[in-house]
């Protein structure tokens, strides 16, 4: 048979445990809710919408080459903290770079460049 | 930001793998009750037990950081969960059973102590495999 000190322990280790649990569960409720309000607070700002185009459209042209996180590829430099200004961006990938990168200039409008040159922009 | 799936990752493996080694501590103190060292086994195991159960808060912090919050996900993720929550209950509970009762544990104690110890160290491990699969699929 269990002791009285047993079967006292027992009742504390069930109720601590079940406390902790329901504890957790409500926090990480809370929390959860709070993540959501954060980010669904407020629509998206009009430089975020061509931000999040220029990422999906470098998802879909650029970043075999360049890699997802644009750090890089086998063969292509890394995006990130370019030095150089938004109209050379612009240029090269309008224009390409002979024998190394396409030419995008068929392929994007002027306004897809720009929202592709305003995505490379934020990864400074 | 906190990088959380590091931060998971890094504090995961204290609590695992002291729970496994306090199990083994016990069960290996009653294999060997005879002889002088069973009792510090015991006290081994025992300190074992309360590291996992502190380490495992920081644990179960991260890993809900991690999941935004969410405790009973969807697929991989509720597998994984599925076995964490039993077992950081378990856990819990046996530490602060532990705490309480100390050495003096009668036999039908020590009996279902160990049973318990038994099945919190196969839902840590179940935990742990299923959050390496959330690790390796990127998920
Ligand atoms: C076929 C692979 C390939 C694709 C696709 C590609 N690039 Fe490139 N890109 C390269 C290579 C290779 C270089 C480096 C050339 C060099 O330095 O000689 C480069 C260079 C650049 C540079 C200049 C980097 C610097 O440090 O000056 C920019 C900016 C750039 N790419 C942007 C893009 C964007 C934006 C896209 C998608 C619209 C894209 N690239 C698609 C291969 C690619």
């Amino acid at each position: 048979m269990l002791t009285s000190l047993e079967i006292k322990g027992a009742v504390a280790a069930v109720t601590t445990s079940a406390l902790l649990l329901s504890g957790t569960f409500t926090a990480a409720g809370t929390y959860r809710a709070h993540r959501r309000a954060g980010s669904d607070a407020r629509p998206p700002t009009a430089s975020e919408l061509v931000t999040g185009r220029g990422r999906s459209l470098f998802f879909r042209s650029c970043a075999h080459c360049h890699g997802q996180d644009a750090d890089g590829g086998e063969d292509a430099p890394s995006l990130r903290k370019l030095q150089i200004s938004g109209s050379h961006m612009t240029l090269v990938i309008r224009s390409g770079i002979k024998g190394e990168m396409p030419s995008f200039a068929k392929t994007y409008t002027e306004q897809d460049t720009a929202a592709i040159v305003a995505y490379l922009k934020t990864l400074n | 930001m906190i990088p959380w799936d590091k931060v998971h990752g890094g504090m995961t493996h204290f609590p695992i793998a002291l729970l496994l080694f306090s199990a083994t501590c016990d069960f290996a103190a009653v294999a060997f009750r005879k002889m002088p060292f069973a009792r510090g086994l015991r006290t081994v195991s025992y300190y074992g037990l309360i590291g996992a159960a502190l380490g495992s808060l920081g644990a179960v912090t991260s890993g809900l950081a991690l999941a935004n919050g969410v405790w009973w996900g969807r697929g991989d993720l509720l597998f994984h969960q599925r076995f964490v929550w039993p077992a950081f209950g378990l856990l819990i509970g046996l530490a602060v059973w532990r705490l309480v009762v100390r050495d003096a544990m009668s036999r039908t104690g020590r009996c279902l102590y160990l049973v318990l110890m038994a099945l919190a160290s196969g839902c840590v491990a179940a935990a742990g495999y299923f959050g390496g699969e959330l690790l390796l699929k990127g998920g």
